[in-house]
C-alpha cells in the first residue's frame, strides 16, 4: 500500500472530523466536488453538514472562520491556492492572528494554503508565502515536506488553539509517496534532520527539502557530506537543531524557494550569524527564486527556482571556501 | 543521452487529471521544443501537451483513454546534452519515497577529496580565503585554546587560497594532543609574545670585535670594578646622547626621539629574562653606576624588582658572553629599534702592524641588532664603532 501527501492530508482531515465534533471544513468547491486537487474527495458525504462549499470570496472565508472559531468551532479553511490568500490577508494578520491578544479569546483556525510551483503554474499559482505569514506574531506557520508530516502536522495544527497556516506543496502532492502514515511524529517547532553530513548543512523546508536531499546525494561521491535539515515548521522555527547543525558542520546554505527578501532564508541566516558566529568556518548562503514573479513557460520556470543542480553547484561554492 | 521527462502540465485552475484522448506522434519521432505531443482532455477542454525540447521521442508511458495526474510522466524524449543544458532543463526523475529513515552513510573509505588550494575564477566571497583569513569559527576556538596568529605558521591550510579551516585547525589540536605536553609560565608567554610582536618589524644585524684589554687593565686598579657589560651600557649611554636618532622610535613617517638616555640591561632568570633600566645613563660616570647595577642584579634574581626598575628605557644591552657564546643575535625588545649584545672575551690574536706580527689581545664581540626601518647599516655601523672607541678609554666613561 502507498499513500501520496495529498491522500495523507485528505485522511489527516478525515480524522480530524471524526474525532472531534467542533472541526468543520470550508473552501471553495471542496463539498461535492471533493476540491480543486481532490483533498477532500468524499469528506462531505462521509461528514455531511461537516464540509461546506463557500463564495468566491477568501476574505469571507477568514472572516467566517474567525467568527466560527469565537463560537468555539474549529475550522478547517481550504485556500484553492496560497497566491489567492491575498484577498483575505487582512482577515488572517489583523484579525485572526491579533484576536487571542486582543480579547483573550482563542483563534483556533487552521487555513491550508497550497504553496509552492508546478511547471506552467505561473505568477498566480506558484507563490510560497510562508515568510509573509512568519512576520506577523500570533501565526504559526508549518510548512511539512513529506507525506508523514502533511499527515500528523495536519493533525497537530487542528489541535492548536492559535491561527495556523498549513502550507502544503502542490508540487508534492502526487509525487511523493509513502508507505504508511504514522503513528507517531516530532512536535510542530522541532526541525528534522533530513540527511546526516559532516561537511556543510542546507537548511530547507517544503518541497526544497527534496531538492536538496538530491543534491547531497550528488555530492556524496565526490567526498562531500551533505547534513540537511528540514524545518519543518517555520513559525516557531528551531533554531536549536539549525546551530547545532552548524556547530557540527561549520558551514551553512539555506534554501527557500520563495523570494530572497525577507525570506525563510534570511531569517534563518540573520539567526545563526547572530546568535552563532563563532561556528561559522564560511560566510552562511542562501539560495533563493530569482527576485522576479513566477515566470509561466516551463523552461523559465526552471531557471527562476533552486532546483537540484543549482543547489549541488551553490553547495560545491561553499565547500571550497 | 540525457533523457527529459514529458510532464503533464498544469492545464488549467483546479485541474488535477486529464485523459488521454489522441497521440499526435510515435516513439522515434523527432520533435521541436513546443510541438505539441499529446491530446488530453479535462472537463473543460481538450488541450495538448508540448514537448519540453528539440530530440527524439524515446518513448510514450502512457495508455489512450486513460486518466493521468498532473506531474505524472507521460514519456521520454532523448536530447543533446547541449539542449539540456542551453534549456535549463534539470535531468533526473521525480522523486521517490519519503526519506524519513535514510541516513547519510560515512564515506566508505574514510577519506574525502579535499578543496584544490588555487580556486581561480570561482565567486569566492571577497577576503574570505587566504592564508591571513581566520574565520569566525577558528577565532572563537583559538581564543578558547588561548592561541594568536603566530600559532597557525606550521598549520598547512586546505582552504581557499591555502586558509586554515577549522578541519585543518581540529586535525593540528588532535595531532598535538597525542604529543607530551608541559605547561608553559607565565613568564615564557609573555615573552613569546613580546619576541613575537618585535619580529613584526625587520631586523638586521651588524657586529664588530672590540679589545677590551683597556678596560681589563682599568679593573686592575679600579674600586669598584666595573664589567664588561656595564661599561658597554655606559659606552651606549654616552653615544647615544651624542646622536639619539638610532634610538627612536619610528611612528609613520615621524621619528621620536627619546627624552632620557634610559638604558636597560638582560638578567636571565629561571625560564626568562628581566630588563631592569639604568635611568639617565648619559648623566652618571661608569664608577657611579655599578652599585645601582650590581643592586638591580640581585633584585632581578631574586625576583624582587620593584615595578619603576623596569620600562621606560630606549635600548638593551645583552651579555650573551656569560653562556659561552662568542656571536649571537639578539631580538631588540618590541617598543625599542636597539639591543647591544656583548659576547664571551677570548684570547685572540691581533695584527700589530707596528711590531710586524700578531701579538696576544683579549677581544669579545660586540653586537647591534636594529630595526632597519629606523637605521640602516652605516648608521649601525658608526654607533658600533663609537661604542668600540668609548670602551678603549674606560677611565674616561
Amino acid at each position: 500500500m502507498s499513500i501520496t501527501y495529498l491522500e495523507a492530508i485528505r485522511e489527516a482531515q478525515a480524522h480530524a472530523l471524526r474525532d472531534d465534533p467542533r472541526v468543520f471544513i470550508y473552501g471553495q468547491d471542496v463539498g461535492a466536488f471533493g476540491g480543486a486537487f481532490k483533498a477532500t474527495k468524499n469528506l462531505a458525504k462521509e461528514f455531511p453538514g461537516r464540509v461546506l462549499d463557500s463564495p468566491i470570496s477568501e476574505d469571507a472565508m477568514i472572516g467566517l472562520a474567525v467568527g466560527a472559531a469565537i463560537e468555539g468551532l474549529r475550522p478547517i479553511i481550504e485556500m484553492q491556492f496560497a497566491d489567492f490568500s491575498t484577498p483575505g490577508f487582512n482577515q488572517i494578520v489583523n484579525q485572526a492572528a491579533t484576536l487571542f491578544w486582543r480579547t483573550k479569546v482563542p483563534c483556533p483556525i487552521t487555513v491550508r494554503l497550497p504553496v509552492g510551483g508546478t511547471p506552467g503554474s505561473g505568477p498566480f499559482h506558484s507563490q510560497c508565502l510562508e515568510s509573509v505569514y512568519a512576520h506577523y506574531p500570533g501565526l504559526v506557520v508549518l510548512t511539512p515536506a513529506t507525506v508523514e508530516d502533511a499527515y500528523s502536522m495536519l493533525l497537530e495544527a487542528v489541535a492548536i488553539d492559535d491561527p495556523v497556516i498549513f502550507c502544503e506543496h502542490k508540487f508534492l502532492y502526487y509525487h511523493l509517496k509513502a508507505e504508511k502514515l504514522p503513528s507517531e511524529a516530532l512536535p510542530v517547532g522541532k526541525a528534522r534532520i533530513a540527511r546526516e553530513g559532516r561537511d556543510m548543512t542546507i537548511v530547507a523546508h517544503g518541497a526544497m527539502v527534496q531538492d536538496a536531499l538530491a543534491a547531497a546525494a550528488e555530492l556524496s561521491p565526490e567526498g562531500w557530506e551533505v547534513e540537511v535539515v528540514d524545518l519543518r515548521s517555520v513559525k516557531p522555527l528551531d533554531t536549536d537543531t539549525v546551530m547545532a547543525s552548524v556547530a557540527r558542520t561549520g558551514r551553512l546554505l539555506c534554501v527557500g524557494e520563495s523570494w530572497p527578501w525577507g525570506g525563510v532564508t534570511a531569517e534563518v541566516i540573520a539567526r545563526v550569524t547572530s546568535e552563532g558566529y563563532g561556528l561559522l568556518d564560511a560566510p552562511p548562503q542562501r539560495l533563493n527564486a530569482r527576485d522576479t514573479p513566477v515566470p509561466y513557460h516551463p523552461n523559465l520556470w526552471t531557471a527562476h527556482r533552486p532546483t537540484t543542480r543549482s543547489i549541488a553547484a551553490a553547495a560545491r561554492n561553499l565547500l571550497r571556501i | 543521452m540525457p533523457q527529459i521527462p514529458i510532464i503533464m502540465p498544469q492545464l488549467g485552475e483546479s485541474i488535477a487529471e486529464a485523459k488521454v484522448v489522441n497521440f499526435l506522434v510515435k516513439p522515434g519521432d523527432t520533435v521541436e521544443a513546443d510541438q505539441d505531443l499529446i491530446e488530453v482532455e479535462t472537463n473543460k477542454a481538450t488541450m495538448a501537451v508540448t514537448s519540453p525540447c528539440h530530440g527524439r521521442l524515446e518513448k510514450l508511458t502512457v495508455q489512450l483513454s486513460e486518466s493521468y495526474a498532473v506531474g505524472a510522466v507521460l514519456g521520454q524524449i532523448e536530447t543533446t546534452q547541449e539542449e539540456a543544458v542551453r534549456l535549463g532543463l534539470d535531468v533526473p526523475g521525480p522523486v521517490k519515497t519519503s526519506d524519513t529513515d535514510r541516513l547519510g552513510k560515512p564515506d566508505a573509505n574514510g577519506g574525502k577529496n579535499r578543496v584544490q588550494p588555487t580556486v581561480r575564477g570561482l565567486p569566492v566571497p571577497a577576503n574570505a580565503a587566504g592564508a591571513s583569513y581566520l574565520s569566525p569559527r577558528l577565532k572563537a576556538r583559538m581564543h578558547e585554546l588561548g592561541l594568536s596568529a603566530a600559532d597557525l605558521a606550521g598549520i598547512p591550510g586546505s582552504g581557499a587560497a591555502g586558509r586554515v579551516t577549522i578541519e585543518d585547525f581540529e586535525k593540528f589540536i588532535a595531532h598535538l594532543e597525542k604529543q607530551r605536553m608541559s605547561q608553559a609560565s607565565t613568564m615564557r608567554v609573555t615573552v613569546a609574545d613580546a619576541m613575537r610582536r618585535s619580529w613584526t618589524r625587520p631586523i638586521a644585524h651588524v657586529g664588530l670585535p672590540v679589545c677590551l684589554d683597556p678596560l681589563f687593565a682599568y679593573r686592575k686598579i679600579a674600586r669598584p670594578k666595573p664589567g664588561p657589560a656595564l661599561c658597554a651600557l655606559r659606552a651606549l649611554a654616552v653615544a647615544l646622547a651624542e646622536n639619539s636618532a638610532p634610538a627612536g622610535r619610528l611612528v609613520g613617517s615621524k621619528i621620536v626621539h627619546p627624552s632620557s638616555i634610559d638604558i636597560a640591561f638582560a638578567v636571565e632568570a629561571e625560564d626568562g629574562v628581566f630588563v631592569p633600566v639604568i635611568r639617565d645613563a648619559d648623566k652618571r660616570l661608569l664608577k657611579d653606576l655599578i652599585a645601582p647595577y650590581d643592586e638591580l642584579v640581585d633584585l632581578a634574581r631574586s625576583r624582587k624588582l620593584p615595578p619603576d626598575a623596569t620600562g621606560g628605557s630606549i635600548a638593551t644591552v645583552t651579555n650573551f658572553g656569560t653562556f659561552g657564546l662568542e656571536w649571537a643575535t639578539p631580538i631588540p625588545l618590541p617598543e625599542q629599534a636597539l639591543v647591544l649584545g656583548m659576547g664571551a672575551a677570548r684570547h685572540k690574536p691581533h695584527w700589530d702592524g707596528v711590531k710586524g706580527q700578531f701579538v696576544p689581545i683579549m677581544e669579545a664581540n660586540l653586537t647591534l641588532s636594529f630595526d632597519h626601518r629606523v637605521l640602516d647599516g652605516g648608521a649601525a655601523g658608526r654607533l658600533l664603532q663609537r661604542v668600540s672607541d668609548l670602551m678603549a678609554h674606560p677611565e674616561k666613561l
